[in-house]
């Protein structure tokens, strides 16, 4: 009994620190930023204009850099990732398995700044001269491509986000995979169902979990910093076509602290935009836990 | 799973013996161990400590070799850390009282400095020469052959000179031939000292660009707006912005440029020479500057970076600047006091001899170092 009642305590206290410390975030967020929010009100959000030199500041640019690169890279990432769970648990003979897992989960825990330089010094010259470029040539009468591309813009920065945030989704999806019942399979494959058949139906049973994962995976994306600060071309201007430079709004923090000091409006100003970001966190991972409840319930 | 936690332990335990090597100096950028000549310094005082400063990145590898140099020199005695973490933070952290002193690329602002002034007062003095250089990448023009001057290059970054054979560059370079390109003009992107002091000289060459951007840390470049800026991060960011894009053009500190391999281009001087950093220009800069410069404990604001850019002289190189350090006049701890005096009076005398710089950093003159030997006797 006495156990039971140290373990409860215990575990109150850590939830407890852990909704204190989630609320002090918060807290410090809003009461940080509202100087901005006061001078500017909603023009903070929706105008484009950062000059620290009159102290005017809008993050319109940064916002849109951020939903532009983490779509692209939710989308580049949503088909790797699965494909990645299934080989990895299905595909791959089993004593490779293991060591596919742990690259897979390596790469999930290498440090951004790595992606970023190789990013930079790597992929942003080869998606310019093999992709960008050529896109841009043939296909430029689409707005998407209008811009004539440097090595460096919001297009790189999101297939860079998706190479990073691949390994990371996918391990969930993974987990999730190899968690189901082996009857399933069995049941799957015993009534004629080909490989593909029953892939197709084990997916469907773990769709709560992909959503979850792809959902983790997508605030990630937004909220890297390092990696996207260097490849994404740091320009705030509003974006027209994927191949213009661009800013998210953690790489605009990254780049503007170490001096934001020495004004007086960039630090609620950078708070500001942290704030936005935390909201936008916020209604995603609401979206997000409202579509896995209508799967689950539909499933 | 087993040969996962292997891997993952073997890269931990690779790592943490890679840190603790760095940490306690093995690893450490050997630092003039070499030079282990009789350089003893005659202490009067027998202090043990340490003290801690922070602030501009591109002091960082002077000052911890410095630091490191003089922790060998006093045998242990007295240790100097110094974090990297950019000048404001580090101006707003010795505010707080969190640090002993500061480096900054600029000096204190003037609000901040009458601030301190009301509180016992500051000095603030040069420790290091840095330069920035502007560079390019015309892929048929070699490193120190572009010729440009200080307007041309302040019209290029406000998007008013977009091809590389706009008649004013070509007047300047009628032995080159130069492309009909677009100009791709390559800035920092993060606050930093580099871009307060580029602005600062474009300010001081072109009213136009006094009034239309000015000078900071950070600015908002009018090119950018048109299309034709890129930002890069730091340093390596720009240099990769500048490799990568034909045609751009860009300022980094001039270490990095030569670390690098960027091509530099030349600058025409206020007396209409086009001038290199190199140590006969930052030389004839410095011996310049010497007679505008204020003292340790006076206002620099007013003076450093928009009056020190562009000095007169022959062979004076524009974009001279210094790193400075911040120190409170009063400190609670005579210990610290001591220890901060004997620090950076070796740093201004003995540091400055070239077995003590850094590659790529040039040291100050004498004159310009009594500057800060002046201000270390107000430390009480």
């Amino acid at each position: 009994m006495r156990s039971e009642k140290i373990f409860q305590i215990l575990l109150f206290f850590f939830i407890f620190t852990t909704l204190t410390i989630v609320v002090g975030i918060v807290v410090s967020l809003v009461t940080t930023s509202s100087p901005i929010f006061i001078k500017y009100g909603l023009d903070f959000v929706f105008s484009s204009v950062w000059n620290p030199v009159k102290e005017s500041y809008g993050i319109l640019p940064a916002l849109l850099g951020t939903l532009i690169t983490s779509t692209i890279a939710i989308s580049i990432a949503t088909p790797l990732a699965i494909s990645l769970a299934v080989f990895s648990s299905e595909i791959i003979p089993q004593r490779f398995r293991s060591l596919m897992n742990s690259i897979s989960d390596l790469m999930a825990s290498l440090p951004s700044v790595i992606y970023g330089l190789w990013g930079l010094y790597v992929l942003a010259p080869i998606l310019h001269n093999y992709l960008m470029l050529p896109l841009h040539n043939y296909l430029g009468f689409i707005p998407l491509f209008s811009t004539k591309p440097t090595p460096t813009n919001l297009f790189t920065a999101g297939v860079l986000l998706a190479i990073m945030i691949v390994p990371f989704a996918s391990s969930i999806i993974r987990e999730a995979y190899t968690a189901v019942p082996y009857n399933l399979k069995e049941a799957a494959y015993s009534i004629g169902m080909t490989k593909w058949e029953t892939v197709r139906t084990m997916l469907g049973y773990i769709k709560s979990a992909i959503f979850a994962g792809l959902f983790l995976a997508l605030g990630r994306a937004m909220g890297e910093t390092m990696a996207v600060a260097m490849v994404v071309g740091n320009i705030l201007n509003i974006p027209k076509s994927l191949f213009d430079m661009g800013y998210t709004i953690s790489s605009l923090i990254a780049n503007q602290f170490p001096n934001a000091e020495a004004y007086e409006y960039m630090v609620p100003a950078l708070y500001g935009g942290a704030t936005i970001l935390f909201l936008i966190g916020l209604v995603i991972n609401l979206v997000g836990l409202y579509f896995i409840k209508k799967v689950m319930i539909k499933g | 799973m087993k040969t996962g936690k292997i891997l993952i332990l073997a890269t931990v335990v690779i790592i943490v013996v890679i840190g603790l090597l760095l940490f306690s100096g093995l690893l450490a950028p050997a630092t003039t161990s070499v030079t282990e000549t009789k350089t003893e310094i005659k202490t009067t005082s027998v202090y043990i400590g340490t003290i801690n400063g922070a602030g501009a990145s591109f002091l960082n590898p002077q000052m911890q070799a410095w630091a490191s140099k003089f922790y060998e020199l006093t045998k242990g005695r007295i240790s100097v850390n110094y974090q990297s973490i950019g000048s404001g933070a580090g101006q707003s952290n010795f505010r707080e009282g969190l640090i002993d002193f500061a480096g900054s690329d600029p000096p204190l602002k003037k609000d901040i400095y009458n601030e301190f002034q009301a509180k016992g007062g500051i000095i603030q003095f040069p420790v290091i020469v840095g330069t920035v250089v502007v560079v390019h990448n015309i892929p048929n023009v070699e490193s120190e052959k572009l010729k440009l001057t200080g307007e041309v290059v302040a019209r290029m970054y406000l998007g008013e000179i977009m091809y590389w054979d706009d008649p004013r560059i070509k007047e300047l370079n009628p032995e080159l031939n130069l492309p009909h390109e677009k100009i791709i003009a390559v800035h920092r992107s993060d606050g930093s000292g580099t871009t307060r002091v580029f602005t600062a000289y474009l300010s001081k060459v072109l009213e136009d660009w006094k009034e239309k951007v000015g000078s900071d840390f950070t600015v908002q470049w009018p090119v950018d707006q048109l299309g034709n800026g890129v930002g890069g991060k730091g340093n390596e960011g720009v240099a990769a912005a500048i490799k990568q894009n034909q045609y751009s053009i860009g300022y980094v500190e001039t270490a990095y440029a030569y670390q690098v391999g960027l091509k530099i281009a030349l600058i025409k001087n206020r007396d209409e020479q086009y001038v290199l950093p190199t140590d006969k220009s930052i030389r004839s800069a410095l011996t310049a500057l010497t007679k505008i410069l204020p003292k340790a404990h006076e206002d620099w604001s007013s003076i450093f970076p928009d009056e020190t850019v562009d000095p007169p002289g022959l062979d004076s190189y524009p974009l001279t600047s210094f790193s400075f350090i911040i120190l409170k006049q009063e400190y609670k701890d005579p210990v610290k006091v001591a220890i901060l005096k004997e620090f950076f009076e070796w740093v201004l005398t003995e540091g400055q001899k070239k077995e003590n710089i850094v590659p790529g950093y040039d040291p100050l003159p004498p004159e310009v170092a009594e500057i800060g030997l002046e201000g270390l006797k107000l430390l009480r």
